[in-house]
């Protein structure tokens, strides 16, 4: 593996969120609203200027705003004149690829600040179910065949529990938990639902087999920005900004387009070994993140993930190193994940509990606010250190952020 | 609005206009259109190169092998087994809720290539493993498609 200093080179000085609801008194908003709400935050929260912003990276274009080059369309909203920007398009694997463009750019000395932004109002504006099932397979050679989201990622399903011997009641382990901690949080979107049971998932309405109603994804019901501003370690411990978190590693891997083709793709890590449908590019990824950080899942104090279904969670968790292959079913069921007492895992209630919007960007100011002692009512005492998955479908692309109260090297 | 595959010539047979531009994917393009032209006569066809002599999946446009461009068609067996499987019942769209619930999922060909597509459950139940054989029957969007059949030929 390339070695590479830039691990603690760069730190996150500013954070800015904005959240839409249908019932806002002054109507629900547009992405590109929330989008310039919150990047006017972060870069309110990190004391800078416009003219500061050196580079801006924003995720995959927003579903409800579809125009080409979102990036411009922010820019020229926010009135910045970035030397370095770009639309960072990893799928939803890009919303995290942003920070990780950021600090090359930072580390290499060209710029000084970097904004990063998703945002996404789908749940405001769109029939997500049937866009997303237009927008998960290939147009000519899956589409035709009547493909369900859910029935594209079951196809990872069915190997995964076919060769790893995981049961429904062992996935259905994530969607409890994921729910207790979504009870937690003010915005999430199944907060209002109460708590579930193994019972409920895996009697809840089957969607697509072998994948229950409980163990997918909610669409989150409003809108979300989030937005980062980073800069150089130098500038970071300069005195100028109130806080600093730093971005102790990072990675990122991306093996397929789409799931018929998925079987096609190997002859390179992380699927020198042959075709499967059990493997992801999580682990390559992880791998890159820990080297440059010096630090081992052992150190993670917080993990999240938008993996968007509960079996995939599972893949995660053994792929970020919480577990060896194939015991992710079991390292849950054991409690390994439990709200009391396991690995604080989703704490915001991930994409099945708090819903999946902009690319899942919430999840790392997660990380940022526990680190800071800022989660209200579901902080978790001491976090020195988390780990970020961002998943772009059909579990295709992967990066993986490490976030530090302190910088490891 | 149909999505079924047309003889199109791309792009100059059917102008696309900006806001089509995930329509005009549905149709086949230069790379696919060898495939479903076998379609309508009841044929599956693969990509092959013939210096590697490999079969590759139908949108393949390189050799994943020695990076040849020449790639040509060749007839398939039509035979294979299934690798992985779901069934669906909640559809995507209203075009196919009449349907559900039906099974897609993913064959591995006797030529080394899997393929997304329509899985029908007779005679045989649908299994991973389970032996299949290609058919052509017309689905839910009206377009005429590769399906495969649980049970050897
Ligand atoms: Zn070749």
């Amino acid at each position: 593996m390339a070695t590479t200093t830039i691990g603690s080179a760069t730190a996150i000085v500013g954070m800015g969120r904005a959240l839409g609801q249908r019932d806002d008194p002054d109507g629900p908003k547009t992405p590109l609203q929330l989008g310039a709400i919150a990047a006017r935050r972060a870069m309110a929260a990190a004391g800078i200027t416009r003219a500061e912003v050196g580079a801006l990276f924003t995720g995959r274009t927003p579903q409800s705003y579809m125009v080409l080059q979102y990036n411009q369309a922010l820019l020229n909203e926010l009135k910045i004149g970035p030397t370095f920007n770009t639309e960072v398009t990893a799928h939803g694997g890009g919303a995290l690829g942003t920070l990780q463009l950021a600090a090359l750019a930072l580390h290499a000395g060209v710029i000084d600040y970097a904004l990063c932004v998703t945002n996404e109002a789908s749940g405001l504006w769109m029939d997500q179910v049937g866009s997303n099932a237009a927008w998960e397979g290939d147009l000519q050679f899956e589409a035709p065949y009547g493909p369900s989201t859910p029935s594209i990622y079951a196809q990872f399903a069915c190997r995964y529990m076919h060769e790893t011997g995981t049961t429904p009641e062992m996935c259905a382990h994530v969607s409890v938990e994921n729910r207790h901690w979504a009870l937690q949080h003010p915005y999430a979107a199944m907060r209002h639902k109460g708590p579930i049971t193994i019972e409920d998932v895996l009697a809840s309405r089957m969607i697509a087999s072998p994948l229950r109603m409980l163990d997918c994804a909610v669409w989150y019901p409003g809108g979300i920005a989030t937005a980062i501003v980073l800069t150089r370690a130098d500038i970071a411990r300069g005195g100028r900004h109130a806080e600093a978190t730093w971005l102790a590693g990072f990675g990122q891997c991306s093996t397929h387009e789409w799931v018929g083709e998925r079987m096609g793709s190997w002859g390179f890590a992380p699927l020198e070994d042959g075709p499967n449908l059990v493997r992801t590019g999580t682990a390559l990824a992880a791998k890159q993140a820990y080297a440059m950080s010096g630090l081992s899942a052992h150190d993670m104090h917080i993990a999240q993930s938008s993996a968007p279904f509960s079996f995939a969670n599972l893949m995660i968790l053994e792929e970020l190193g919480f577990c060896p292959f194939g015991e992710g079913g079991r390292f849950a069921a054991d409690g390994g994940i439990a709200f009391d007492g396991g690995l604080p895992f989703n704490t915001m209630g991930g994409y099945l509990s708090f819903g999946q919007v902009a690319q899942g960007l919430y999840n790392l100011q997660e990380v940022v606010d526990q680190i800071h002692g800022r989660a209200e009512g579901r902080q978790v005492p001491g976090v020195e250190a988390g780990i970020v998955h961002g998943h772009g479908g059909p579990m295709a692309c992967h990066s993986v952020v490490i976030l530090t109260r302190e910088p490891t090297r | 609005m149909s999505f079924a595959p047309q003889k199109v010539d791309w792009s100059r047979g059917v102008p696309l206009r900006a806001g089509d531009w995930f329509i005009g994917l549905y149709q086949p393009s230069p790379e696919t259109v060898g495939f479903w032209d076998a379609v309508q006569h009841g044929e599956l066809v693969l990509k092959y190169c013939p210096a590697c002599d490999k079969c590759f999946h139908p949108k393949r446009i390189v050799c994943t092998d020695c990076g040849s461009a020449d790639l040509a068609w060749r007839t398939a067996s039509g035979r294979g087994h299934v690798y992985s499987y779901s069934e669906v019942h909640r559809a995507p769209s209203g075009d196919f809720a009449g349907s559900t619930p039906y099974t897609v999922g993913i064959v591995a060909l006797e030529e080394g290539v899997h393929l997304f597509t329509r899985l029908i459950a007779e005679p045989e139940p649908i299994a991973i493993d389970a032996p299949v054989t290609v058919d052509f029957r017309v689905l839910e969007l009206g377009q005429l498609l590769p399906v495969f059949v649980v049970g050897a030929a």
